[in-house]
């Protein structure tokens, strides 16, 4: 038997294994001091993937390949696009980072294009096993480029504590899958949703959805299973931590709602209340540890951990409540892409400040707007972009959620809406704590640093990006509603 | 089925005594104190359960399970130990003081997962058992309909090799560099 | 009992009699030759050097690299099976995936070839 093949629709994927061949070819022909064309072709690569990915959006059609477990449509080229974009970004701030320690750049290139090709497979992925190949290989590359430093004590804990609970939550959901499969007879999942909302509700079935929802959730770092996030941030290289905090959380994020939204429908009324759980307490726990950290990337790792409960609450809201679950899968697709823009950015900006405080303490970047007052605009404009403070596209973001959450409607959704208000308001506190400290606070010391020199050419690139989507998004927010129209087709042609 | 019906069975015998074999493995494992014994009781453990899936007609996972397992991965296990621990002898930071704890934890889960699967699957027999899921129909779905994540699975395994190499290399001086690249 | 069953048992019944046929020369062996034990002859190398030390030291990192090279390429043999097995009937489409597949993994073993890794010194 033969399959049919669409090699437009998987041509993002194939330029970036084209990529990444070329990358490994140069990385064992080029002379050491050459090496930086491994970069070349890496930026090269994502941003030429760019390309058909947009032909296929024009053609608006929806390709579905070998008995629809390989889809391509709307919502996956959205998804494509948002991975194309943060990997080309995360890229550009690699540049001069791993230029100037010396890493080993072909290899760092290469693990991250294969992560990347992972993240690229999953957004398409409609079954299981290519769902469970893909977030494998999202995360494989990443257990080994947390512990880049080698000769860091601290990267060294960070890989090694990323590996070990992420490899014991890659065996839970793989157990939560086969369970599934042994019970249904399905793994595709238009053949799981028919099978699960057909069957009754049995003790295997419940154990096997909260086994999933233990997995994803060591995958997006919510809480309670959120422990190696801190120290992994901290220790990996900065752009690694970009890449974890932003891509590998959004891989997470798409593996589960695929699941939950289109294998699992019939089941909701197991993983809405765990999903309502996961959301109030990552938020909570996520804020309030969020305030008492003193290292800047540290305070980004517990507030990476709370806009993962806010990007859950839409559609644990609407699933708690029995709503509509396609208008919540839109805001927390939305949510998604606008956090994925920001965090980069105040990742980029931290790469950028660093360069001038060589440190990653709150209380050393006193009074950086003195020195470099173009890298405090930035520190402002990302920080306040995450709060959610209007005109940045942080704001729509958390209007899209409080709105769904109204169009829910229910007493357990009026409580989570609360924890959420009161969380937005937590979180407002320790951004603005940088962003004080950066702008009014004088600074206690000399800057060690260099700060006459502007940061190198990709990094201002990258940060350009960043801000300018974040502004622009803040100012037309119709622009991020396509992502939702996008969303939506899931549901009529997934 | 009754008991008796059951033990008639010869078929039922092996798998009652492999299984006994793979659990008595198991719980050495984790109580070994010696980690060379505690990899070769996993050896065991794995042997069985290769065992039970030939019982159920799983050739070839039954025949991967002894390939890749115990003859490759156990293999880079003995290979960690020598390379982090020597001598490998008694180990008494082994032992840790907490095992109530997650003694505890791991029984609740054991009674939780067999009370789910015998609720969902209760005295159904595999309708398959002793007819083989033969090599050949699983050539055909992974380079047919599995071809996707068929081909994803060789980046896994490149990423792990060369990820795996640049962690556990030596590094080199940029002049020993530039002398190897020349060869 | 099905055929599959059967012809198992007949490899059972291999593995038996490989196992008697093994104990029965050794406990012939044990019967019949003469048991003097010395201290000199307990020794490992009975006419070499004296062993020192443990049984057990701490091995070079390089090895792992050489392990790791190994689990890889046993995964990649095992995919290769259900595909040999029957290359006519699954056509060019299934060699050209097969053979991308093995380029891709062979391709870890040229970087670790051309970065040197495997060499001994």
């Amino acid at each position: 038997m033969s399959w049919e093949v669409d090699y437009l629709a998987i041509a993002p994927e194939l330029i970036i294994i084209g990529s990444l061949f070329l990358v490994l070819g140069l990385d064992l022909t080029l002379p050491r001091l050459k090496k930086y064309w491994t970069a070349t072709a890496a930026v090269a690569g994502s941003a030429l993937a760019l390309i058909p990915l947009a032909f296929l959006a024009v053609e608006g059609e929806t390709i579905s390949m070998f008995d629809g477990s390989y889809v391509v449509d709307e919502f996956a080229l959205v998804l494509k696009g948002l991975f194309l974009v943060t990997a080309y970004i995360v890229f550009l701030m690699s540049v001069n980072y791993i230029e100037s320690e010396r890493y080993y750049q072909g290899e760092y290139y290469l693990l991250l294009l294969a992560s990347v090709l992972g993240s690229l497979v999953l957004a398409s992925a409609r079954d299981l096993i290519v769902l469970f190949i893909g977030i494998e290989l999202v995360t494989g590359p990443l257990y080994l480029l947390a512990g880049w430093r080698k000769g860091d004590v601290k990267s060294n804990e960070a890989s090694l504590k990323y590996f070990i609970l992420g490899v014991l939550s890659t065996a839970i959901l793989l157990y939560g899958m086969s369970v599934l499969y042994g019970l249904t007879g399905e793994i595709t999942f238009s053949g799981l949703a028919e099978a699960t909302a057909a069957m009754p509700n049995s003790p295997a079935l419940t154990m096997a959805v909260l086994f999933l929802i233990v997995g994803f959730g060591f995958k997006i770092s919510a809480v309670p299973f959120h422990f190696w996030a801190p120290d992994t941030y901290e220790g990996a290289p900065t752009p690694i931590t970009a890449y974890l905090s932003v891509n590998s959380k959004a891989a997470g994020f798409v593996a589960m709602l695929l699941v939950m939204y289109l294998a699992l429908p019939g089941v909701s009324d197991v993983w809405a209340p765990a999903l309502w759980a996961l959301a109030a307490l990552s938020m909570t726990i996520g804020n309030l540890s969020a305030l008492r950290q003193t290292n800047i990337v540290r305070l980004l790792a517990y507030s990476s951990i709370a806009q993962a409960g806010f990007m859950l609450v839409p559609f644990a809201a609407a699933a708690v409540a029995g709503a509509d679950l396609e208008e919540a899968f839109s805001a927390t697709v939305i949510y998604l892409v606008i956090y994925a823009v920001m965090n980069l950015g105040a990742f980029g900006v931290v790469i950028a400040g660093a360069r001038t405080t060589k440190s990653g303490e709150i209380s050393d970047w006193a009074g950086l707007s003195n020195v470099d007052s173009r890298a405090a605009v930035l520190v402002a404009v990302f920080f306040f972009s995450l709060a959610g403070i209007p005109p940045l596209a942080g704001w729509f973001a958390k209007f899209v959620m409080f709105r769904s959450v109204m169009i829910a409607g229910g007493a357990a959704t009026v409580v989570l809406a609360v924890v959420a208000a009161v969380n937005a308001v937590i979180a407002l506190y320790y951004y603005a704590k940088v962003v004080k400290s950066v702008w009014l606070d004088d600074a206690t010391r000399e800057f060690p640093g260099e700060f006459d020199e502007p940061p190198a050419g990709s990094l201002r690139l990258a940060l350009a990006i960043s801000v300018g989507l974040t502004v622009v998004v803040g100012f037309f927010p119709a622009l991020a509603t396509f992502v939702a129209d996008a969303s939506r087709v899931i549901a009529a042609g997934g | 089925m009754t008991f008796s019906d059951w033990i008639a069975e010869p078929v039922n015998w092996v798998f009652a005594a492999i299984g006994l074999a793979v659990l008595f493995s198991g719980f050495r494992v984790v109580t070994s104190k010696n980690v060379v014994h505690a990899a070769l009781y996993l050896v065991g453990a794995l042997a069985g359960t290769a065992g039970l899936f030939l019982l159920m007609s799983a050739e070839f996972v039954a025949w991967v399970l002894v390939l890749v397992y115990i003859g490759a991965v156990i293999v880079l296990f003995l290979f960690g130990i020598m390379i982090t621990r020597a001598p490998t002898g008694l180990d008494e930071s082994l032992s840790s003081d907490q095992t109530a704890m997650p003694a505890l934890l791991s029984a609740a889960v054991f009674v939780v997962m067999t009370w789910a699967s015998i609720d969902a699957f209760g005295t159904e027999l595999l309708a398959t058992v002793g007819e083989a899921t033969s090599t050949q129909v699983i050539g055909e779905s992974l380079l047919g309909r599995f071809v996707i994540p068929f081909e994803v699975v060789s980046f896994v395994l490149l990423a792990a090799l060369i990820g795996g190499i640049t962690i556990a290399r030596r590094d080199l001086t940029p002049v020993e560099e530039e002398e190897r690249m020349s060869v | 009992m099905s055929t599959y069953f059967e012809s198992y048992l007949t490899v059972g019944a291999f593995a038996a009699l490989g196992a008697v046929l093994v104990l029965v020369m050794l406990g012939v062996a044990s019967v019949l030759r003469p048991t003097k034990p010395t201290a000199e002859k307990q020794l490992t190398y009975e006419c070499g050097v004296d062993p020192v030390g443990d049984g057990w030291s701490q091995t070079y990192v390089r090895y792992y690299v050489f392990g790791l090279l190994f689990v890889i390429f046993d995964v990649e043999a095992v995919f290769i099976f259900p595909w040999a097995i029957q290359v006519d009937e699954l056509g060019v489409f299934a060699l050209v995936a097969m053979l991308f597949f093995i380029v891709t993994v062979i391709e870890g073993l040229v970087y670790a070839v051309k970065k040197g890794v495997l060499r001994w010194e």
